[in-house]
């Protein structure tokens, strides 16, 4: 591992970064603008909030439906149940996130800039709004704080516009896209917290950031927060976290939204957007979850059905009755044993629900439950029957 | 082109039309009856619902445009669009002009759900109970069809299907899961300042 970039400084663990430590330790904020979007271009910078849509572009996007009056939400409800990377960052390098904030207001004509902050993240909300104090009047009268209720589709962007718009963090249909329409009818550039802490580096140092933050979660012996750079391979990553605590069955990477993979091929995967998409993979929002060999895996998968179900905000029927017919399928399995009725209705019904929701939380949760289907595939197919439930 | 070919598809197109329009609203109803097994999720009824209205659609086009371009009925385009401006069987025609346009409403309001959100979508939703009985009707007085014996047992089987249907929904009320889990959602997400 190389030095960190966005967690190069104190103890990330030692807490908020004051101001003028951040000043003197990376100097003062240069200016956004159009030079700063074409360098994010030129740079590649992908979204780190698990879409992986390179920022470039989509500020470019924003800035040409701005009309000077548009709006920037910096992402940090990081609702994803293992991911811990954007409270840590928020909590220790609040300065980073805003000069991001501020550099992405500049440079696509925003009057307004929301931190959307997970409320449950107490130690985030503390050291943002702690940073905000700090900062210029005329940032202070810019920025406001709003926290968003600890649910999975509360980070979709569309449901961080609806959150600041109307209150209420539930998913909207687009199109439009927030970027066309969102806060108030405004342009709206959602942007993931890491994100904009890179753009922080980017424009003071005219070059791409090398690293990404992680989350390496389950079964290893010191899971939590890594800053690895772009490339690593995942096994590295994995024995940067103490290593596997027990042998290894599967692991999911990029989240629940993400693809279960094989240890065997597992190990060797590089940590890197483009080189994961190119294989089928995605980083997502940058969890790797290590399922322990002595875990069920069906048991395990069951479980997170269940939960994704639950999230579902039940604006849309197939999303609603969809997943919770699925997860009902695969809790059966699990409790009663493998019925080839049911494994047959999963394949049927996966298909059924995909594309069918305003937003895209279904299609996260059927791609989610066919790789586990793929890489399970034997357990799914002869699982014994369970007294009681292990997940 | 054959003209007793067009009055055979005309006549054909119009009675599965019938068919399938009376299942798309046993199928609604059903849907929101919440009726549903292991086997059969409600969300399955829901698109066999949206399909095969799409399908009657396709099927009342056909019985339009066949109607419509047949040289011995001499109908004509107006005909087709405004009610009641047939010279031929004026009344019972005109009904399954509006049948039409108001299933028209119906699918498009509900392709662009999204856009003009659920409660207008719902209301237009509703005109379905005026556009199926206009079609029963329209069938009942028109065509060469109309009084026959295999015309009249399908329009009875359906009477009674989309009846048993909606009086079984009038007794059981119309509790809606998908709204209940809605508005508890909405709830656990909702930070509105109390007023």
């Amino acid at each position: 591992m190389s030095a960190p970039q966005l967690l190069a400084g104190p103890d990330p663990s030692r807490g908020s970064e004051r101001r003028s430590e951040h000043v003197a330790r990376l100097g003062p904020l240069p200016k956004g603008g159009h030079a700063l979007i074409e360098l994010l271009v030129r740079t590649g910078l992908t979204g780190r909030g698990g879409a992986g849509f390179p920022v470039g572009l989509k500020w470019r996007a924003v800035a040409a439906a701005s009309h000077g009056s548009a709006v920037v939400i910096a992402n940090g409800a990081e609702g994803e149940p293992h991911s811990r990377k954007d409270r840590l960052l928020m909590a220790s390098r609040p300065h980073l996130i805003l000069d991001g904030a501020m550099l992405a207001a500049a440079s696509v004509h925003a009057k307004q800039v929301v931190l959307c902050i997970g409320e449950e993240h107490h130690a985030a909300l503390r050291s943002m709004s702690g940073a905000l104090a700090e900062r210029s009047e005329h940032e202070r009268r810019m920025v406001r704080i709003v926290a968003a209720p600890p649910r999975y589709v509360a980070g979709e962007s569309s449901a961080t516009v609806h959150l600041v718009d109307a209150g209420i963090a539930t998913p909207t249909t687009t199109p439009p896209s927030p970027r066309d329409r969102g806060v108030g009818g405004a342009a709206t550039l959602v942007q993931n917290v890491e994100t904009l802490a890179h753009v922080a580096i980017i424009a003071r140092t005219g070059m791409a950031t090398d690293t990404v933050l992680i989350t390496v979660a389950g079964g290893v012996r010191t899971p939590g927060v890594l800053e690895v750079n772009v490339g690593t391979p995942l096994g590295d990553a994995v024995q940067l976290a103490g290593g596997a605590s027990e042998p290894v069955r599967a692991v999911l990477v990029g989240g629940y939204f993400g693809q279960w993979v094989e240890p065997s091929s597992a190990w060797s995967l590089p940590l890197d957007t483009q080189a994961l998409r190119a294989r089928g993979l995605s980083l997502g929002c940058g969890v790797i979850g290590l399922v322990p060999a002595s875990r069920c895996a069906v048991c395990e998968v069951a479980g997170i059905m269940r939960y994704l179900a639950s999230e579902s905000s039940a604006q849309c029927g197939p999303c609603f009755f969809g997943l919770r017919a699925l997860a009902d399928a695969c809790t059966r399995i699990a409790e009663r044993g493998t019925d080839p009725g049911d494994l047959q209705r999963l394949q049927r019904w996966s298909a059924e629900v995909h594309g069918r929701g305003a937003c895209k939380h279904p299609d996260g949760v059927v791609m989610f439950l066919q790789s586990a289907m793929k890489t399970f595939g034997d357990d799914f197919a002869h699982h014994p029957p369970h007294l009681r439930r292990s997940a | 082109m054959n003209n007793s070919l067009l009055w055979y598809t005309t006549r054909g197109a119009g009675a599965v039309s019938l068919v399938l329009l009376s299942a798309v609203v046993v199928l609604g109803i059903l849907s929101v009856l919440r009726i549903q097994s292991t086997t059969w999720p409600r969300f399955l009824t829901a698109g066999l619902h949206r399909n095969l209205a799409l399908m009657t659609l396709v099927f009342l086009t056909l019985h339009i445009v066949t109607a419509v371009v047949d040289p011995f009925t001499h109908l004509g385009w107006l005909a087709a669009v405004l009610p009641f401006s047939s010279y031929y069987r004026t009344f019972w025609l005109g009904l399954g002009t509006i049948a039409f346009e108001l299933m028209l409403a119906i699918v498009l309001t509900s392709l662009v759900r999204g856009l003009i959100g659920q409660a207008a979508w719902r209301m237009v939703h509703w005109l379905t109970y005026a556009a199926w009985p206009f079609a029963v009707l329209h069938g009942i007085g028109t065509g060469s069809d109309a009084g026959s014996a295999w015309l009249f047992t399908l329009q009875a089987l359906c009477v009674i299907a989309v009846v048993v249907a909606v009086g079984y929904r009038f007794l059981t009320g119309s509790h809606d899961p998908l709204a209940d889990a809605r508005s508890s959602f909405q709830d656990a997400v909702d930070r509105r300042e109390p007023r």
